[in-house]
């Protein structure tokens, strides 16, 4: 199973770390370890191109963390949007991704 | 910060290449019959190497310890029914 860790501060999104695995299939059918990995990417990837300071990411076999080192609006926009694709994601497969 | 390069697999679970305590096996014991039927052996001749009695001892023919038929006469070797599904075989001497 997927867990995504939320932390806040003060509102603001301060780290999320999304580790696991799926375990929706097996490696290359596994469509919503795919769904999740294809969010989380044009996220980082999106924030990033607006402006590469404002967050930090960590990839590893584990699964990758995000650390947000900016309060401005886009970033934490892009975060939200991300996040709340992944309860939608959450809603249709409880046993693959838990949102804590 | 670089950006991620998209691996639509990155969280899926990659089967590990585990071990098996399996993939040993013992050599064969060519096991099953060692003459044929209607074939002319000499007393002692082994007929039928075996694990257990798939095939009884009929006349003239012993099983050794290992369940091994042998035959105690010269003559020919004869498979034959025994009861309603066993077998047996036994060595028939040749009339001069």
């Amino acid at each position: 199973m997927i867990k995504v860790k939320v932390e806040k501060e003060k509102g603001y999104f301060k780290k999320i770390s999304i580790l696991g695995h799926a375990m929706y299939a097996d490696y290359g059918k596994d469509i919503v370890c795919s769904a999740v990995s294809s969010i989380v990417t044009t996220t980082i990837n999106g924030i990033l191109s607006i402006d590469k300071n404002t967050i930090t990411y960590l990839a590893s076999s584990k699964g990758l963390t995000i650390k947000v080192l900016s309060n401005d609006r886009v970033t934490q926009l892009l975060l939200n949007n991300m996040l709340r694709l992944l309860k939608e994601l959450e809603l249709k497969y409880k046993e693959n991704i838990e949102i804590k | 910060m670089e950006f991620l390069k998209l691996n639509i697999q990155l969280f899926a679970h990659k089967k590990g290449q585990s071990s098996t305590s399996n993939g040993r096996d013992s050599i064969g014991r060519r096991l099953g019959a060692k003459a044929a039927d209607g074939e002319y052996i000499t007393a002692g001749s082994i007929i039928y190497r075996q694990r257990g009695t798939k095939i009884f001892p009929g006349t003239n023919v012993k099983r050794g310890n290992d369940d091994t038929l042998y035959a105690t006469v010269d003559g020919i070797v004869k498979f034959e029914r025994k009861g309603r599904d066993k077998k047996q075989v036994s060595v028939y001497p040749v009339e001069d």
